[in-house]
């Protein structure tokens, strides 16, 4: 057996007992760590918008919750208020969602780097104002409740949290395979031109803007799929979904987890979640430890937790073995990003 | 005969261990303690939290030999953070109670989870809106505390009949806890004599209200006074730029909604709030020796003296103690808890707010205290002019809660403010009669 | 009516003179350094508490001013000497690392002041009202105060970048760092410069916007926002866009706190847009 059929096939054998896991978690777990990992699924997704973006832009949003609480405001709204049935108001909430990342995307794509990350962060609270504000229509600070999981297959979801669970388990997979797709795709392959050298790109004739403007787009739609889980698993969603606290914890487990990979914003998206949970029964400072935490990943293991690891796994145990191009460490681009590209 | 010593000292030994054991079946009773411990909303938990464990530590966290445990979650002020630490502490920690939350849109998410989890007792911290104990009441949540409209329905009586005022302006934070105090206010000041509430609301967060000023000088010569209605940080704002602005020369009278004038207002703002008119269920200046224990003992605990969020997180464990002398102690029969609770009735040398028991919503039935700030012994201190007794959330719908409910839920704009459509709101709601009854009576009877 | 409107305008541009006052230190940075300081919402805030402590202690409102900037300045050097200069090269990173140094002054300043609100209470010279005969009103000392410090600072900071040789190199270096490194300029000590200088402006306007308004922790977030927008409006990094972008948005918050303050959160944010979609660069924001 060569060394690359045995890194397959242990890859395979990993893969599948992570699988089985997964699925047997209803079984073999107790309901307190069930609901943390359909938490985790949909914070997951949050992540995951944001470091596709990070990854493939090269550009950290301050957002992405907007876009989360969007479609979550909107299923809300869609059944409590007007009752529509089951498959509209998840489908519809996608809708607005999506339409709303193509209005703000036209404003943000035309700025690179920390301009970016400046005008969403804006943009994001701009979200939050409205979700505040709006109070005939959101309900203020209170928000809106009285939300249910839908019945799939005649199976209630809001009854039986396995059932909720395998739902929510079918999509975060097809979020993860979409993402995952997407990177490997022509389309990928063309942002990374544009984020590696956007002005190269130029000149052989893509459509550079239009290339990053899709990218904002699907990411949205990730992040959206995650604000409709999110409203149907706690039954509620409130101002605070879409609030810059929401967006820099989703940060925050981008960078702890690693801002290139897939994997990392589920790795730290779970260890984020699970920080909070054991460290607010010790003390109460939860934000202060979160800030250090923050700042040593950043300034130390700058391709986050599961970056790092990587890094050593190819490094010291494969060097000959093959290496996804998308597990190239990349996402902070080498230049300072200046506006326009000079 | 040393086999008979032998049987005699075992038996006595058994009959002593039955007595002095616990008469109860759990070995310790577990607190699930729940609020916002860290961030912007921190003193709200605090706050309560700091009156919960006085109230525990008077107890030596035990009660009748059984220790007591507590388990402290943050909320993070987040009410899906809310949710997953209230399902840690039932599936986790398996708590026999949980005492919070604290905010308003926390409390409500509370409820929402209480009506799923109907197997754990909550006794809730300062959250304040009044569908948690009305609309939306659940069986297993009672509130020891109060509604937003609950202490001020009789602020406008007393603004309308003592104060012979007419016409009011109500400045306010745009969302639902101020939304429901100018909703009672209006109720009892229009249907006893006054015409006309302005309402203006500004967002939450802000703390410029310079052009807010500007507007009310321009009505002063119209309005009779003006009422501050709301929290923390824009109370501050708004009584610096009142007098900024000077408008204190223009106004005789500045009131305040039931969070204006608290203790830790009064140290942080000082003469600014002299005088100010408030209502609330309780008063810092209460003379009763339930209350004294209370502030002294809380001041020995941590230096300086409390607010009436420490009152109700206080209050909350003395309520827990006396439902579990009612059931002998037995808090793993969550049903029979629950009951016990909502049974419980606090007398004035209990409870430092005064006498309490909860209507079938779980809400307390309770003294309304209208307050003013006055200077004793060179402090601050917030003194009763009127007492209400037994007032309940309806306040005096109290016999009609039905229709009261049935009414539409109050908004930025509803109740209408001016007295002419009030009226005919009211008819709309509680009939005809009620609206003869008002005019003939001149108003609630007293 | 008018009598709103006016007064409406004066409470917009004395609005728009403290938003410069706070918006300055992060345009300074920004301009030179590529680097948005998210710290700087955290450093206005502990820089307003510090003054507070000082000024219970000494009474006196200057000195708490001093003291507000001249810790902040420290901190704002140790950030930059020890963090900043750590990434230098990567604004993301850089960016990033202040966004970490936020949230953990801003929890710091929770365990030492509380939660509980503040406020500075206004020195003596500057309390009080004067009349306005024209609108027959009368108008607070402190906010005009506030316009002759923006006017002060704005003097302050043209003389510096215009008239001195340090202040030409700075100008210098925001055209073209790579000349100016060239020609064998220390430039870490002019980031160092730059960036406590700015640090101390964060402290200064803490202090001041203490005494304007009222302190209180999440301040830190709510005036990060307001400079971001200030300067995202303004043209990123240019002091008359600052100036510009302040006004502005002092007088967009002012006129619909007056007239329709339900929305007047929501309507700041507007003119982000639209001005972004107009220029992308912000209003004097230079096309490069």
């Amino acid at each position: 057996m060569t060394k690359e059929r045995g890194y397959r096939f242990s890859r395979a054998l990993l893969g599948a007992l992570v699988g089985g896991i997964i699925i047997a978690i209803p079984w073999i777990s107790s309901k307190y760590f069930m609901m943390m990992s359909i938490r985790l699924m949909y914070f997951g997704m949050l992540t995951m918008s944001l470091t596709y973006l990070a990854g493939e832009l090269g550009a950290v949003s301050l957002m992405q919750a907007a876009f989360f609480g969007i479609s979550g405001y909107s299923v809300a709204l869609l059944q409590s208020r007007y009752g529509l049935p089951f498959p509209i108001p998840p489908l519809a909430g996608l809708v607005i969602a999506v339409l709303a990342a193509g209005l703000f995307g036209l404003l943000v794509v035309r700025v690179r780097g920390i301009y970016f990350l400046m005008l969403t962060l804006v943009l994001g609270q701009l979200v939050w104002a409205l979700a505040n504000q709006w109070s005939s229509i959101t309900r203020g600070d209170t928000g809106i409740m009285n939300i249910y999981a839908p019945t799939v297959f005649g199976i209630s979801t809001e009854t039986s949290k396995t059932a909720f669970y395998f739902f929510q388990l079918i999509f975060f997979c097809g979020a993860a395979s979409f993402v995952a797709a997407l990177k490997r795709s022509p389309f990928g392959l063309m942002l990374r031109g544009v984020r590696d050298s956007e002005s190269r790109m130029a000149m052989l004739g893509f459509r550079v803007h239009l290339l990053r403007y899709a990218a904002f787009v699907f990411a949205s739609l990730v992040a959206a799929l995650g604000g409709v889980f999110f409203t149907y698993f706690t039954g509620l969603i409130n101002p605070h979904s879409v609030s810059l606290t929401a967006n820099v914890e989703a940060l925050l487990a981008a960078i702890l987890g690693g801002i290139n990979s897939l994997l990392g914003a589920i790795v730290g998206t779970a260890i984020l979640k699970t920080l909070d949970v054991v460290l607010s029964g010790i003390t109460e400072r939860y934000m202060l430890i979160m800030g250090v935490l923050f700042m040593l990943v950043i300034m130390f293991a700058r391709q986050g937790i599961v970056g790092t690891l990587m890094k050593y796994w190819n490094n010291r145990l494969f060097t000959s073995g093959n290496r996804d191009p998308e597990r190239r460490p990349a996402g902070f681009s080498k230049k300072p990003d200046v506006v326009g590209n000079p | 005969m040393a086999r008979k010593r032998i049987i005699q000292l075992m038996v006595a030994f058994f009959v002593l261990a039955w007595a002095f054991a616990p008469a109860h079946g759990v070995s310790e009773i577990r607190i699930g303690l729940i609020g916002p411990y860290t961030g912007w909303a921190t003193i709200f938990g605090q706050n309560v939290l700091d009156g919960v464990k006085l109230a525990l530590s008077q107890k030596d966290y035990k009660f009748k030999g059984t220790p007591i445990k507590i388990f402290v979650e943050d909320t993070k002020a987040d009410v899906e953070v809310m949710r997953t630490k209230l399902d840690s502490l039932k599936n986790r920690d398996k708590v026999h109670l949980i005492i919070g939350p604290s905010l308003g849109h926390e409390g409500m998410a509370a409820v929402d989870w209480a009506a799923r989890n109907p197997e754990v007792p909550i006794l809730v911290g300062y959250s304040a809106p009044e569908d948690m104990t009305m609309r939306k009441a659940t069986y297993s949540l009672v509130r020891p505390g109060w509604t937003g409209a609950q202490v001020i329905f009789n602020f406008g009586k007393f603004c309308a009949k003592d104060l012979g005022y007419k016409k009011i302006i109500i400045v306010g934070q745009d969302y639902a806890y101020p939304w429901d105090q100018a909703a009672g206010f209006i109720r009892g000041f229009l249907e006893n004599g006054g015409e006309k509430v302005e309402r203006i609301w500004h967002p939450v967060e802000e703390v410029d209200l310079s052009s807010i000023m500007a507007k009310l000088a321009g009505m002063s010569k119209e309005y009779d006074a003006v009422l501050c209605n709301s929290g923390g940080a824009q109370v501050v704002a708004f009584f610096k730029q009142w007098h900024q602005f000077g408008l204190d020369k223009l106004y005789p009278q500045i009131l305040g909604q039931a969070n204006v004038p608290i203790t830790p207002m009064l140290a942080e703002m000082g003469d600014m709030l002299l005088g100010v008119y408030s209502s609330l269920h309780y008063y810092d200046g209460n003379p009763s020796q339930a209350n004294v224990k209370f502030r002294e003992g809380y001041n020995k605990a941590y230096g300086h003296y409390p607010s009436v969020m420490s009152v109700q997180g206080y209050d909350a464990v003395n309520v827990a103690f006396k439902a579990m002398e009612a059931i002998d102690g037995k808090v793993d029969d969550p049903k029979a808890f629950i009951a016990a609770i909502r049974n419980v009735k606090m007398t004035a040398d209990e409870s430092p707010r005064g006498p309490f028991y909860f209507d079938k919503f779980g809400n307390p039935v309770q003294n309304v205290y209208i307050k003013k700030v006055v200077k004793q012994d060179g402090r601050l201190m917030n003194i009763a002019v009127k007492t209400y007794k037994d007032v309940s959330q309806f306040g005096p719908y109290a016999d009609m809660p039905d229709k009261y409910m049935a009414a539409p839920a109050t908004t930025r704009d509803y109740p209408p403010g001016d007295k002419a459509s009030y009226f005919k709101e009211i008819e709309k709601y509680f009939g005809k009669d009620y609206v003869d009854k008002l005019e003939k009576n001149k108003g609630w009877p007293d | 009516m008018s009598v709103l409107i006016l007064m409406s305008l004066l409470n917009g541009l004395t609005l728009g003179a403290l938003l410069f006052i706070t918006a300055s230190g992060l345009t300074l940075s920004f301009s030179l350094m590529r680097v948005v300081n998210l710290t700087y919402g955290a450093f206005y805030m502990a820089g307003g508490f510090i003054g507070l402590s000082v000024l219970k202690f000494s009474g006196s409102w200057l000195l708490a001013v001093f003291a507000g900037g001249a810790v902040m300045s420290a901190l704002a050097f140790i950030e930059e000497r020890f963090l900043l200069r750590w990434a230098r090269g990567n604004d993301l990173i850089e960016t990033l690392i202040s966004l970490s140094v936020a949230i953990i002054v801003g929890d710091l300043v929770l365990v030492i002041w509380g939660g509980h609100p503040r406020t500075l209470s206004i020195p003596e010279a500057l309390n009080g009202a004067v009349s306005i005969p024209l609108l027959n009103t009368i108008y607070p000392v402190y906010r005009i105060f506030t316009v002759v410090l923006a006017l002060g600072i704005i003097g302050a900071l043209w003389l510096f970048l215009e008239k001195t040789r340090l202040g030409v190199t700075i100008r210098a270096g925001v055209d073209n760092f790579e000349m100016v490194s060239a020609l064998g300029i220390n430039v870490r000590r002019l980031f160092s410069f730059v960036f406590t200088l700015s640090g101390f402006l964060a402290g200064v306007s803490g202090v001041v916007g203490g005494t304007f308004l009222m302190l209180v922790v999440g301040e830190d977030w709510r005036i990060l926002t307001l400079t971001l927008i200030v300067i995202i409006i303004g043209g990123m990094g240019s002091l008359g866009g600052t100036i510009v972008g302040s006004l502005i948005t002092g007088l967009i918050h002012s006129f619909s706190t007056a007239f329709i303050p339900e929305f007047s959160l929501f309507v700041l944010f507007l003119p982000v847009a639209i001005i972004l979609s107009i220029r992308p660069r912000g209003l004097f924001g230079r096309q490069r």
